[in-house]
């Protein structure tokens, strides 16, 4: 059985002019143990989809308007706010982008994971605290800084803190929001080394969000590329980087100046992405694609399996036209 | 091409509560004309001071600027504002380095007024021309700020830093706060603006594959020293310095089937307030002794145009 399995999410936001049409009919599958890569610009709706499956949307403005989010074939769009709360921090935590915010700044980092550990095991404070410093040690900090503050930690240090509490009970499923964006590489490198050592460790799975096509390729198993809301093409990491055929997918690819090859001028993406409150009619990027046809104005464009295990939102590939 | 500006010995010290901060600390270096020197590190490194210091918006601690060949590191301060004609910066956060109460046009014409070259009619000439030049819509005159997307602020950042025509630009961070397919436009017109203009760049970056991309040169900084220095490709195919190899083996690189030797740095940045006498990098480095915790290493020219500081540089490389 999958692990997680979203059904078409949809999330709009209500303002007072005109409605956010933030994520629409996503559907993304995670098997146990897999990392799964969403990978998107700005704006996309990726941070929106994952605070969709924590049930952290904010509403109003936000609402889920339909969808499925099957976590071991239970919809959590359908069980009570404390039956959420039982699940969140327990079988699915997540880590934010940013870990300077993301932590209390008045609460030692050992009280910050001890409260999530005596809140999900019904163990003792004392117990709690013991093994909020096995966390701290297995995140890679000595067990005696259990008792500083956020602010004397640097910020890769934090980030380390912010996993140690989203990994304090062992969830099935982590959700990471850009773990590692606001750090510097040196420092990247060893957080998503530790971040892979412990995910096998634990034998958790992951949702990997991030807009680093480099950081996808080290580290998930498949990836979902994102745009204006709607998956545009999603397959395993390999099919997905030896052959990618959506012509979003190729500009991000032609966007980032390369290591490993010498070009002299990189082929960026023209144009921006919509407004997601007037996303245009048929194909969302066609304003943008060299590819675009009449045909790409007039309809929606659905999700078609090119090989297996392979899906793309695109009727020039699926008729053959693209085929580079 | 003739040299544009030599950096000679340059030191910019803060104070500091805890001490004094050595932000630039012994930085030597010489641009051409024409020709991008890339400055990459890790957050506090020093290379926006430094690029700040070069162009005189802060006054050095110690050591000598040149600017095609004149000495300009003890200039009065007339004569530092009639520097900014010839050199220029464009600054990293492009949401805070414009004045949110004023119209596109009145932003890029700033430059303009503050030398009073031109009449008005001129002068919103220009404007448009710069405008066209940066890639910036003329619809967009008469719109401000907050109603532009990042990229085409920063395209604004960008026109105002060329307005009154310098020869040299310090490029601070210019894309890391935009989306890649945004990143890639702007480093596109960035290229065809110097080529068109022969413009030389100082380019600071802490994204190694845009410097890489876009760089003559490379200098890498580590706590406000100089690490390594060399042409852009022959940094990333023969990196000699322990922090270089490491930084480059750091960046993710997006294809699947590229190996390379994995190096995961350990530890972190070292304080460079009151920093001791010894190398830097000493307390991450695989290959620390004694002399690296004793001595700091000499900045030397190990192979042709390729210069290290590393006490170990020879024998790590078998040089």
């Amino acid at each position: 059985m999958n692990l997680l399995e979203i059904k078409g999410l949809t999330i709009h936001y209500a303002m007072r002019a005109n409605t956010v049409h933030a994520v629409n009919n996503v559907s993304l599958v995670i098997e146990p143990g897999q990392t799964l890569g969403l990978v998107g610009e700005t704006g996309a709706g990726k941070t929106t989809t994952a605070r969709g499956i924590m049930r952290l949307i904010q509403t109003p403005p936000g609402k889920i308007v339909s969808g499925e989010i099957l976590f071991e074939g239970v919809d959590l769009l359908k069980i009570s706010s404390a039956e959420m709360r039982s699940i969140r921090g327990k079988s699915i935590s997540m880590i934010f982008q940013d870990p300077m915010s993301a932590l209390n700044p008045i609460l030692t980092v050992g009280e910050q994971i001890a409260e999530v550990i005596h809140l999900h095991e019904k163990c003792s404070k004392r117990e709690a605290e013991e093994r909020s410093r096995e966390m701290l040690e297995m995140v890679g900090i000595r067990p005696e800084r259990a008792g500083e503050y956020p602010h004397q930690f640097s910020g890769g240090m934090k980030q380390r803190v912010v996993i140690a509490i989203a990994l304090a009970c062992s969830p099935k499923l982590l959700i990471a929001d850009e773990p590692t964006t606001a750090l510097d590489v040196t420092i990247q490198a060893q957080v998503l080394d530790m971040m892979r050592e412990l995910k096998d460790k634990l034998n958790t799975s992951m949702l990997l969000i991030t807009h680093d096509l480099g950081v996808v390729a080290e580290t998930c198993d498949a990836v979902a590329i994102m745009y204006a809301g709607e998956i545009v093409e999603y397959g395993s990491l390999e099919r997905l980087f030896h052959n990618p055929k959506h012509p979003y997918t190729l500009g991000l690819f032609g966007s980032i100046p390369s290591l490993d090859k010498d070009t002299d001028r990189l082929n960026p993406i023209r144009g921006l992405m919509p407004d997601p409150s007037a996303l245009p009619k048929g194909c969302k990027f066609r304003e943008r694609c060299d590819y675009a046809c009449d045909e790409c104005r007039k309809e929606e464009q659905s999700l078609r399996e090119i090989e297996p295990g392979h899906t793309v939102r695109c009727m020039r590939v699926a008729g053959g036209v693209l085929n580079g | 091409m003739g040299e544009m500006l030599r950096v000679e010995h340059l030191k910019k010290y803060f104070n500091n509560p805890r001490g004094l901060l050595h932000a630039v600390d012994d930085v030597s270096f010489t641009i051409n004309k024409g020709d991008t020197l890339g400055v990459v590190g890790e957050s506090g490194c020093g290379k926006t001071t430094l690029g700040r210091v070069v162009i005189k918006l802060l006054e050095p601690t110690d050591g000598k600027i040149f600017f095609e060949g004149r000495d300009i590191t003890n200039i009065g301060k007339k004569e530092n504002i009639e520097l900014r004609k010839e050199m220029q910066i464009i600054f990293q956060d492009p949401y805070s380095s414009l004045n949110p109460r004023l119209h596109v046009i009145d932003l890029i014409a700033d430059p303009l007024k503050a030398f009073r070259l031109m009449g008005r009619k001129a002068q919103k000439e220009r404007v448009l021309e710069l405008m066209d030049m940066v890639g910036l819509s003329r619809r967009f005159a008469y719109s401000y700020p907050h109603e532009l997307d990042g990229g085409r602020r920063q395209r604004v950042g960008v026109a105002r830093a060329l307005a009154l025509s310098p020869k040299f630009i310090v490029c601070d961070e210019p894309v890391s706060s935009l989306d890649v397919s945004i990143q890639a436009q702007i480093l596109n017109t960035l290229q065809d603006l110097q080529e068109q203009h022969q413009l030389t760049y100082i380019f600071v970056t802490h994204d190694l594959s845009v410097v890489k991309h876009i760089s003559t040169d490379i200098l890498v900084m580590y706590v406000g020293a100089m690490v390594e220095k060399c042409g852009a490709k022959e940094l990333f195919k023969k990196p000699l310095h322990p922090y270089t190899k490491g930084l480059l083996a750091a960046i993710p690189v997006p294809n699947i089937d590229y190996k390379r030797e994995k190096i995961v740095l350990q530890g972190e940045l070292s304080s460079p307030i009151n920093p001791k006498r010894e190398c830097r990098f000493v307390n991450r480095c695989p290959y620390a002794t004694d002399i690296c915790r004793q001595e700091i290493p000499v900045y030397e020219e190990v192979l042709p145009n390729h210069y290290v500081s590393c006490h170990h540089v020879r024998e790590i490389n078998s040089l």
